[in-house]
């Protein structure tokens, strides 16, 4: 009985904690965070498409056709369940060019001009972002800031989703083409309301890369580089979606980041 | 008698000449013929991250992997002002390229490679407008089909002029009116493209895109050299 009315408490407790966290939270810097609730998801899931004509809509070949049938086929994959076990906040937007200034005294984007404060910063390396994060850190005590993990990132963009995005909707919600990136939040939000998941900038997360496809179950513990999400304005319809594991050291000019915030303590 | 075995080994030292390459003089290759050393994958190229590659009597075969995914070799280092000399020998309906001053993501100008599309030899842009285009329009004249072709591609100047000669002949010569590399960029590295053909999944779309590459085609490249030109005056 005793064991049981511990177990209520606690319940309780967690219920109260879960309930006392608002949706959204704005820092002293600005910097806008959604809330993040548990879930999951299928991660690297492959169903490679076949198209059976040309360009044209002429018919192609049969045996090219039977082919790549049985190619897709063979190299299908299930993929794998995610489960995000823990809420957490993640930004609404990329890191923008005036908030990394302001953390880091400078600003080393590609893409700067006297216009160029909302767009997010880039040209950093995954070990430019670890530095920004642990000044942020360093001057705000009441929370902790971190990369996301690449499941987070994906769970955050997917928002729900249980597929890959259509191309109708990476169109509105992506910032793809052009010559730079735009300032954050000129696309459609996502179903979480977040901007840019897709396309503006690469963003780093915390993994190591394992030079696949997709992400493993169990991401690697070492490796030369870090995974990158989500594509850039140099991207396409093809790769901005959250299904595209990809790695470093990529462009430079078009890689930033998106930061996950959680409370101190927590 | 001894005349007669000399001979043949003469005639069997000119075919071999013949047959193996021709790097033209005062180039240095880039590529060992062994592995891939000094050559990596693009891992945030729009065409696939994890492109089929291996080294196969000494050519680099580059082909889709997984299924429908391309990609892009890039060699390590980067190449201003330079002439490539190489040798390709392509399969038939499938789209490739050699790509010049290429970003890490695989942005660059492109000599194209498609022989299904009648384009091999057409300079194109890569996820970059290319200000001014070109055709190889006498290629037929020297193409050899099924079979192993040379490509020399000098590169100069910040406001890049492009030359394109195939199997010796000169294709074309083009001098862009600007640069039309995003942030501006004046060097970059060789790369070899395979391209893709399948999405991840039906929930994108439709996408009949498998002309561009037929399944199990392979693109191989060998004698693969590089000249680097000093600083040219515009």
């Amino acid at each position: 009985m005793k064991f049981k009315g511990l177990i209520s408490f606690l319940l309780l407790f967690i219920f109260i904690k879960a309930a006392a966290q608002p949706p959204a939270y704005t820092n002293t810097f600005g910097m806008q965070f959604v809330l993040i609730k548990p879930g999951s998801m299928i991660v690297g899931k492959f169903q490679p498409t076949v198209g059976n004509v040309d360009f044209e809509g002429k018919p192609l070949p049969e045996k090219m056709v039977k082919d790549a049938t049985a190619m897709a086929k063979k190299d299908a994959m299930p993929g794998f369940k995610v489960t995000i076990t823990k809420q957490f906040y993640i930004g609404v937007y990329e890191i923008t060019q005036e908030q990394w200034k302001k953390i880091m005294g400078s600003n080393p984007s590609v893409f700067k001009s006297d216009s160029s404060a909302k767009q997010p910063v880039e040209n950093i390396t995954w070990n430019d972002a670890q530095s920004f994060i642990k000044k942020l850190n360093a001057t705000d005590k009441n929370h902790v800031y971190r990369l996301p993990t690449e499941f987070e990132w994906e769970y955050a963009a997917r928002a729900g989703a249980q597929d890959d995005i259509a191309w109708k909707e990476i169109f509105a919600s992506a910032v793809l083409g052009g010559n730079t990136p735009s300032a954050g939040g000129t696309k459609k939000p996502n179903a979480w309301g977040l901007y840019d998941m897709p396309g503006n900038v690469w963003e780093w997360v915390e993994d190591f890369y394992n030079e696949k496809i997709f992400a493993d179950a169990v991401p690697p513990h070492s490796g030369q580089q870090h995974v990158l999400k989500g594509a850039s304005f140099t991207g396409d319809v093809k790769n901005a979606t959250y299904m595209t594991h990809a790695g470093g050291p990529g462009n430079g000019f078009d890689i930033g980041l998106r930061i996950v915030m959680e409370e101190n303590g927590e | 008698m001894h005349s007669a075995k000399y001979s043949i080994i003469f005639l069997t030292m000119l075919c071999v000449v013949n047959l193996s390459a021709q790097i033209p003089q005062g180039f240095t290759p880039i590529f060992n013929e062994k592995n891939l050393d000094g050559w990596h994958i693009s891992r945030t190229t729009h065409q696939g991250t994890t492109l089929g590659c291996e080294v196969k009597d000494n050519a680099i075969c580059i082909t889709q992997k997984p299924f429908g995914q391309g990609g892009v070799l890039l060699s390590d280092k980067k190449y201003k002002n330079f002439e490539l000399y190489l040798e390709a020998k392509v399969d038939s309906m499938s789209n490739g390229g050699i790509f010049i001053r290429s970003s890490e993501s695989g942005i660059a100008y492109q000599i194209e490679i498609d022989e299904n599309a009648g384009s091999t030899g057409s300079l194109y842009g890569e996820r970059m407008t290319v200000s001014r285009s070109a055709v190889a329009k006498d290629r037929a004249k020297v193409w050899k089909a099924n079979d192993w072709n040379s490509f020399r591609i000098r590169m100069t100047g910040d406001t890049p002029r492009i030359t394109l000669w195939i199997n010796d002949v000169q294709m074309w010569e083009v001098q862009e009116p600007k640069n039309d590399f995003i942030a501006g960029t004046t060097s970059g590295m060789i790369g070899l493209q395979a391209h893709w053909t399948a999405l991840y999944a039906p929930a994108s779309g439709e996408w009949n895109g498998l002309t561009s590459w037929a399944p199990g085609a392979v693109h191989r490249f060998r004698n693969i050299a590089i000249k680097e030109i000093d600083e040219i005056s515009e």
